[in-house]
């Protein structure tokens, strides 16, 4: 016994040395996998607090395009509400009573909520790159919401605290987003390979669809995180190989991912009504 | 030879891991450079001290970086990995009369081969642990490789300007 002791006490460096290291693979394993939470994370109230006075300051410089992003923003949703107002004025059939409208209409019941949030930390050069954004429990938000900023898909939430929440970007080797090419609805997945933070791949587009450069990828709706329909980018190339069943799109992100400044939670009213209809029905959810 | 961390060392501490989380993030040389600058905290730690201190230390800057960075346990591996080695290759690096009271990790002290020899093997290390952990995989390996090599050289002239600036040639270790 005495002689263990000596053993262990003799390799006690290189012992300490093993155990650390296994709970550092531990630690990679457990909480570095897309879905997974940590208590210690950017979300972290004192860290969140370093980073939000960081971006309190590196913001400043930022303010000129900040504020043209949401002027441009505000152009654009206010050229909507009046094409929705003349709309509404040529069309007199809202005004007539619910005889010739069906008044259980889902679209018109808005299941989507935006939580406007300040992203407070962010990276595009890493392999795995995530946001911290200054929003969270208190303001509504939980795990699993999407993200989106005015001009396109941004991420989804990973974990929240009362004042912060991380989100993994649309930039992280493990993100799938389920997308589809507008003009012609054929969906794939929207999967980031590393390198260029402007360029994504899309999957699984067969081959007997023609898609085109310049055409339009957006959110497919398949899965409660985004609704439908939200820009991802355009298609900047198309290839065919020899040995796959499936074309080799590029898409150029619509989103400038190292320009984020504001970004919009997306919460799903309706999420937990689909997700257990889906699930009772024997579908299991769809992980992207 | 001091074998205790001092005040100096807490300092380099926290200087080291505000520089890496507040500026060396945003610092990315066409993104292939990165500079982890807090691993000078332990580089320059005193030479003699104790082993199992040393990976604690290790652990803790690591996991303090990888709690900014939200790579959890990644930074913490790699630090632990050139704790560890540090002793050994400083065994191997021993000059001819071993080393003396005053010796510290100050490239006017130990001298360029000495200093250079030290620094960028281990700074290898760690880059090539930090990079192939994000990447689990390796395929992809020779952009992976080009990561690791200008990193490191990043790193490497970083601490080499700190060095010269902020280390007074006298032989006794100022911060």
């Amino acid at each position: 016994m005495r002689n263990l002791f000596a053993f262990i006490y003799r390799f006690r460096a290189f012992l300490i040395f093993v155990l650390l290291e296994v709970l550092c693979i531990f630690m990679i394993v457990r909480y570095n996998t897309y879905q997974g939470a940590a208590f210690f994370n950017s979300a972290n109230k004192y860290v969140g607090e370093v980073l939000e006075f960081q971006s309190g300051i590196t913001d400043y410089f930022r303010l000129t395009n900040v504020n043209s992003t949401l002027a441009r923003e505000n152009a654009l949703l206010r050229q909507q509400v009046l094409q929705y107002r003349r709309a509404a004025l040529i069309d007199s059939t809202r005004t007539l009573d619910t005889t010739f409208v069906a008044v259980t209409d889902t679209l018109q019941q808005h299941p989507y909520i935006l939580h406007a949030g300040r992203v407070i930390n962010n990276s595009v050069r890493r392999t795995n790159n995530t946001l911290t954004l200054a929003i969270g429990t208190d303001d509504g938000v939980q795990p699993g919401m999407g993200v989106i900023a005015s001009n396109g898909v941004v991420g989804r939430i990973k974990t929240v605290s009362r004042k912060y929440a991380t989100a993994t970007s649309l930039l992280h080797s493990q993100m799938l987003i389920s997308a589809k090419i507008q003009k012609n609805n054929t969906f794939g997945t929207i999967k980031w390979t590393g390198g260029d933070y402007r360029t994504a791949l899309l999957d699984y587009i067969p081959l007997h669809v023609k898609p085109a450069q310049g055409d339009t990828i957006v959110t497919s709706g398949y899965n409660t995180v985004f609704p439908e329909g939200i820009m991802i980018g355009t298609i900047s190339s198309v290839a065919k190989e020899a040995d796959k069943s499936f074309y080799t799109i590029r898409v150029k992100l619509s989103v400038d991912f190292a320009q984020l400044s504001y970004v919009y939670v997306v919460e799903n009213t309706q999420q937990e009504e689909r997700e257990e209809l889906e699930q009772n029905a024997g579908i299991l959810p769809n992980e992207e | 030879m001091k074998s205790s961390i001092g005040i100096n060392n807490i300092v380099q501490f926290i200087l080291f891991v505000a520089l890496q989380i507040l500026l060396m993030d945003n610092l990315v040389l066409y993104s292939t450079g990165f500079c982890y600058i807090y691993v000078a905290f332990l580089l320059f730690l005193p030479i003699n001290i104790n082993r199992v201190l040393l990976l604690f230390l290790g652990f803790l800057v690591g996991f303090t970086v990888d709690v900014f960075y939200d790579t959890m346990g990644i930074h913490a591996a790699a630090s632990v990995l050139l704790a560890f080695l540090r002793p050994h290759l400083l065994n191997l690096l021993t000059p001819r009369d071993g080393y003396d009271i005053s010796d510290s990790v100050n490239i006017h002290v130990m001298g360029k081969g000495w200093f250079l020899t030290y620094t960028s093997t281990l700074i290898l290390v760690h880059h090539a642990a930090v990079f192939f952990l994000e990447r689990i995989s390796f395929d992809d390996a020779l952009f992976t490789l080009l990561k690791i090599v200008v990193s490191a050289l990043f790193t490497g002239v970083v601490i080499l300007i700190l060095q010269l600036l902020f280390f007074s040639p006298k032989r006794t270790s100022r911060v």
